[in-house]
């Protein structure tokens, strides 16, 4: 007994510690971002063009992005949460793929297909369209990154949705888009979100892919990343407000994240008297 | 119980294995220009480099990075350091030229620097402060450019590499870049020279890092790079000697 208490306590310990570790090295670089310089100019240092026009790009090209993303991932996800076919799995290691790629392939590809000599790129290019420099690069380099996130998520959303409902849906008349936008919908929206909240804080970091495939011009394609990357060289303090920018922004999301996944809907449509008490 | 023992082995392993890295730094530490990426490995080919935009690596510097020896793309940079007491004074000890580059197909036929100024070219230069970017800068105000060729402008680039790497691509219609850098992608860049009467004065400056560790091997790379044979390596890269010839007496 008295070993077990003098193990368990020596144990305690050393989590005790590993999580202090943990703790501290995860807080220290955010919380340093704010400790070099004062609240107060880092708050003016935010009126810097170079600032302003690198928030107003962000903000354009991540909505673009996010629209991209919920358009074309939304049924996308639904088909592959509802249908099993040959090849699924390997559908959906390919989604998911960018998630873990590093950026700078994410870039290199991109480049190889809309670039000007890319596989799309002369198409494109017959069609009048440049995609590379331009806003549309950003957006599309957005898109590629931070939609699997979304995708991925929302995927999981549409699997946990009670299948018995649907099927009940069904049986009483509904139509297969009724039953979509009324019952599967609504059902996995929770979840729908979670995962655009995750894409979203993913789009503003965006850094390695818009570099190469976009690059970087104030006030067109250069974001607040990538503002960050040229500001570190020739004004850090300005570099420093940027990053206690996002810092505050991505703190909103996650924190928004953690609401919405609290938040739980009610999983029954009707109380019923007669329904089965699991 | 097992399992704990099994991560505190882990964890003393780990701290074992990053210590053991960080005392093995009797390597010497450059940070160089990116333009001397080909060039500097030859020098010391045992040497660990760093190299980007010279205004980046100031930076790191300037924030403890362990570099021994700065090699910069100008004299600006490391004569800040200097004055800061960050490094040694500085020394050139080489120079380079500005050239225009183009895609080799040249998918916007530039025929010379002028050409620049045709509306829709898209054009990548280097970030000012990046000292590629600068002395770009200078050219097109030499040249009476400035307003026209920077309404071209599509990307600012981080160093002189990323500039070229996109024109190589043929990504951009034309670039500004070093004409050391232009000979490292023979057959995919096609190079216009700029007139030497609009050429800004290109030194590259060296010095010591103050807080170097490792003092001795960093005086003994930069005596290296300025010997006759590290001359002769930097010439054989494009770059011109670091005194100007002094025209010959007739």
């Amino acid at each position: 007994m008295q070993r077990r208490r003098l193990r368990g306590g020596l144990l305690g310990v050393l989590f005790f510690g590993a999580c202090a570790v943990a703790f501290a090295f995860l807080a220290l670089p955010v919380i340093a971002i704010f400790t070099q310089v004062a609240p107060g100019r880092l708050v003016r240092l935010l009126g810097n063009p170079i600032v302003t026009d690198a928030l107003v790009v962000s903000f354009k090209t991540t909505l673009a992005a996010q629209v991209l993303i919920l358009v074309f991932g939304t049924p996308a996800a639904y088909l592959i949460a509802s249908r099993r076919f040959p090849g699924r799995t390997v559908l959906v290691t390919l989604v998911e793929l960018p998630l873990v790629l590093p950026p700078a392939v994410a870039g290199l590809g991109l480049l190889v297909t809309f670039g000007r000599f890319g596989l799309l790129g002369s198409t494109l290019e017959a069609l009048g369209l440049s995609v590379s420099f331009t806003q549309t690069a950003v957006v599309l380099a957005i898109a590629f990154v931070a939609s699997p996130l979304y995708i991925r998520t929302a995927i999981a959303a549409f699997q946990a949705v009670d299948p018995d409902l649907v099927a009940a849906s069904r049986t009483l008349g509904a139509g297969s888009t009724r039953t979509f936008f009324r019952v599967v919908l609504p059902l996995a929206l929770n979840g729908l979100a979670a995962g655009e909240a995750l894409a979203l804080a993913r789009s503003l970091g965006e850094f390695g892919a818009t570099i190469m495939f976009a690059g970087s011009l104030q006030g067109i394609t250069q974001t607040l990343p990538l503002a960050i990357y040229q500001a570190f060289a020739i004004n850090f303090d300005v570099a420093l407000a940027m990053g206690a920018l996002l810092v505050a922004i991505s703190a909103v999301l996650l924190f928004s994240l953690r609401l919405i996944l609290s938040w739980q809907p009610s999983r029954r449509t009707s109380p019923s008297l007669f329904a089965p008490l699991r | 119980m097992k399992l704990g023992t099994l991560a505190l082995v882990g964890v003393v392993a780990a701290f074992a294995i990053s210590g053991a890295a960080a005392r093995t730094n009797t390597t010497l530490t450059v940070y160089a220009a990116a333009s001397l990426t080909d060039a500097f490995p030859k020098i010391a080919p045992g040497a660990k480099f760093s190299f980007a935009g010279s205004n980046a690596l100031a930076t790191q510097i300037r924030k403890g990075a362990p570099a021994d020896v700065f090699a910069s793309a100008n004299m600006t940079l490391p004569k800040g350091l200097n004055k800061d007491s960050f490094c040694s004074k500085p020394v050139v000890f080489t120079r380079n030229t500005l050239v225009v580059i183009v895609p080799k197909s040249n998918p916007a036929n530039i025929r010379n620097v002028y050409d620049l100024r045709k509306p829709g070219v898209k054009i990548v230069i280097a970030a000012s402060g990046v000292p590629v970017g600068t002395y770009t800068l200078q050219v097109l105000k030499n040249m009476n450019l400035t307003a026209p060729v920077l309404a071209n402008v599509v990307s600012k680039e981080t160093d002189v590499r990323e500039v070229l790497a996109k024109i190589a691509l043929g990504e951009g219609d034309a670039g500004f870049v070093y004409s050391t850098d232009a000979k490292t992608v023979p057959g995919k860049v096609k190079t216009i020279k700029i007139p030497a009467w609009a050429q800004p004065k290109v030194q590259y400056g060296i010095c010591t890092v103050t807080a170097s560790t490792n003092k001795a091997a960093a005086a003994a790379f930069i005596k290296k790079v300025l010997s006759k044979k590290g001359q002769k390596i930097m010439r054989s890269y494009g770059f011109l000697p670091r005194v100007k010839p002094k025209p010959k007496k007739r």
